[in-house]
């Protein structure tokens, strides 16, 4: 099942164009890698898909459902040295239950099975032990771990991360790529990452999106190279 | 308690304790949204509807309430064109909000109050009309801050997550703007234009500052403000000095002093652990695996 695409889609910043001819495809079950060097304008293909950036032309398709015909849920972790509200006071327990606010009616009572969902998925990135520790007073890699947290505690049918292993260490991105590998494959999400350790993450790859610099230097996300081998040029 | 036998006092705590309440949540959501002179700018531009509504001959509080809303609509708006830099929106709505304010007082507009009363508060100015006014907006404002928390939660935190969750963002942000105008109309006669943003950012400042969790800064910032305004319509009562000055002496006081003790106490720990491992090296034996002297030769 298509759950986003994009279609010659074009987005700048000021006046000039900075990503043209972007045409994505994401699938239900698959785990996608968006590589590029730095201002590659990774980041900017993931936030529109998300619909936090408006493209200046083309299509951006975001589905509605997911495969089961509920509300597609997605998780988001942004990237974190431009994001993170460090001086909030709220400790790790907090700030990761804040996931499950979304799901459901805001005005609803949390129910013992947000408090177990939240239990677990601490526990998954290892931060259980930090629960009450506040967010700010937490070092760059458990921030990262607490905003992956936040966003599986959601149960996402999408999971959107930005760079997440910034900060963590080579045995914790491996389990973390492993983890990642085990939601797509046995438990159906999809996964989309925007990351530049590509070496460690290949393996469990299904597809990878590579942005490439064109001669005038703007970028374009003209191909979706197939891990396995094969060349699929979409654009 | 001699001074609660006037009317005047009654009014001044019952307005001042909801005041507090509802400006000490709305600081906290205000400064970790990067907005800590929101309060300032709307206050500039209630007084600008203050005397827009005198000299149209309309009721000035009225004016001065639906003028501070409409700043604040503005200041939404125009803060979606600065993302970043929320404070630029701010500084614009200001200019506006001030220099319609000065322009409007320099006319005849024969206002019943000086306006000396709005610019720095005054316990008589609190009339029957004003004080329901504060009670309408007082159930409002509860009824949005408890029933909304977890929304506003994460929309405090950041944005475009809360966005990706499925929350509708920029409503909210809308309502929490309207709300906050609604609230900065109402303080207005009891500490002025000069010093409501005293009640809205030194309670919260001290609650971010100190506070273990979100739900502890919330419950901090409300029993500031609280003390902060009592202590405040207490000692202007007793020594006759203006009452919004002397409510935000009473929180300058209490910021600074609850930042001291939190520092004293931070340091008095770190003692203490510094204490505590000191003792435990000289009691500790050397553990098994360690190496030793004697594994040296």
């Amino acid at each position: 099942m298509l759950l986003a695409s994009m279609k010659q889609v074009v987005f700048g910043y000021g006046d000039v164009p900075h990503l043209e001819e972007a045409n994505i495809e994401i699938h239900t079950g698959e785990f996608v890698a968006v590589t590029g060097p730095n201002g590659a304008a990774k980041s900017t293909l993931l936030k529109l898909t998300l619909g936090l950036l408006r493209p200046w032309s083309g299509e951006v398709y975001l589905s509605r459902k997911s495969t089961g015909g509920s509300k597609l849920v997605v998780g988001y972790v942004p990237q974190q040295i431009a994001s993170f509200n460090g001086g909030f006071p709220s400790t790790v327990l907090e700030f990761v239950r804040s996931g499950r606010h979304a799901i459901g009616s805001w005005l609803r009572r949390l129910k013992p099975e947000d408090h177990a969902l939240t239990e677990q998925a601490l526990k998954q990135v290892g931060m259980w032990d930090l629960r009450h520790r506040r967010i700010g007073e937490l070092s760059g890699g458990q921030k990262q771990r607490a905003c992956i947290a936040r966003a599986l505690v959601q149960q996402p049918d999408l999971l959107m991360l930005d760079e997440p292993a910034t900060g963590m260490d080579q045995q914790s991105r491996s389990s973390f790529y492993a983890f990642l590998n085990r939601l797509v494959k046995e438990h159906g999400k999809t996964v989309v990452m925007v990351t530049h350790e590509l070496s460690e993450v290949q393996p469990y790859l299904d597809r990878m999106i590579s942005l490439e610099r064109k001669e005038d230097g703007r970028w374009r996300c003209c191909t979706t190279t197939s891990c396995s081998g094969h060349f699929m040029p979409v654009g | 308690m001699e001074m609660l036998h006037y009317d005047f006092m009654q009014r001044a705590f019952y307005a001042g304790g909801l005041i507090a309440v509802m400006a000490s949540v709305l600081g906290v959501y205000l400064l970790l949204r990067r907005q800590a002179l929101m309060a300032d700018m709307l206050s500039h531009v209630s007084l600008a509807g203050v005397a827009g509504g005198a000299y149209l001959h309309m009721n000035p509080t009225l004016t001065g309430f639906a003028s501070a809303i409409v700043g604040a609509i503005a200041v939404e708006y125009v803060r979606r064109s600065y993302k970043t830099y929320s404070e630029i929106s701010i500084a614009i709505i200001m200019v506006g909000g001030l220099s319609s304010a000065v322009v409007l007082m320099s006319l005849d507009t024969g206002l019943s109050k000086s306006f000396s009363s709005y610019l720095f508060g005054s316990v008589v100015a609190v009339t029957s009309q004003e004080l329901w006014l504060m009670l309408v907006t007082a159930v409002i404002g509860g009824l949005f801050f408890i029933l909304l928390r977890r929304p506003l939660y994460q929309m405090a935190f950041d944005e475009e997550t809360a966005k990706t969750s499925g929350l509708p963002v920029n409503g909210l942000s809308m309502a929490f703007s309207i709300l906050t105008g609604m609230i900065v109309a109402s303080a207005m006669p009891i500490v002025g234009v000069l010093l409501v943003s005293s009640l809205i950012v030194l309670p919260a400042s001290l609650a971010i500052r100190i506070a273990s969790s979100f739900a502890a800064a919330i419950g901090i910032a409300i029993a500031t403000g609280l003390t902060g305004t009592f202590t405040g319509l207490t000692a202007s009562y007793m020594f006759s000095t203006p009452p919004g000055g002397t409510i935000a002496l009473t929180l300058l006081f209490l910021f600074i002093a609850g930042i001291t003790i939190k520092r004293v106490a931070v340091q008095l720990s770190k003692r203490r652990q510094r204490e505590n491992r000191r003792e435990a090296a000289y009691t500790q034996p050397p553990q098994s695996g360690a190496v030793s002297t004697d594994s040296l030769q």
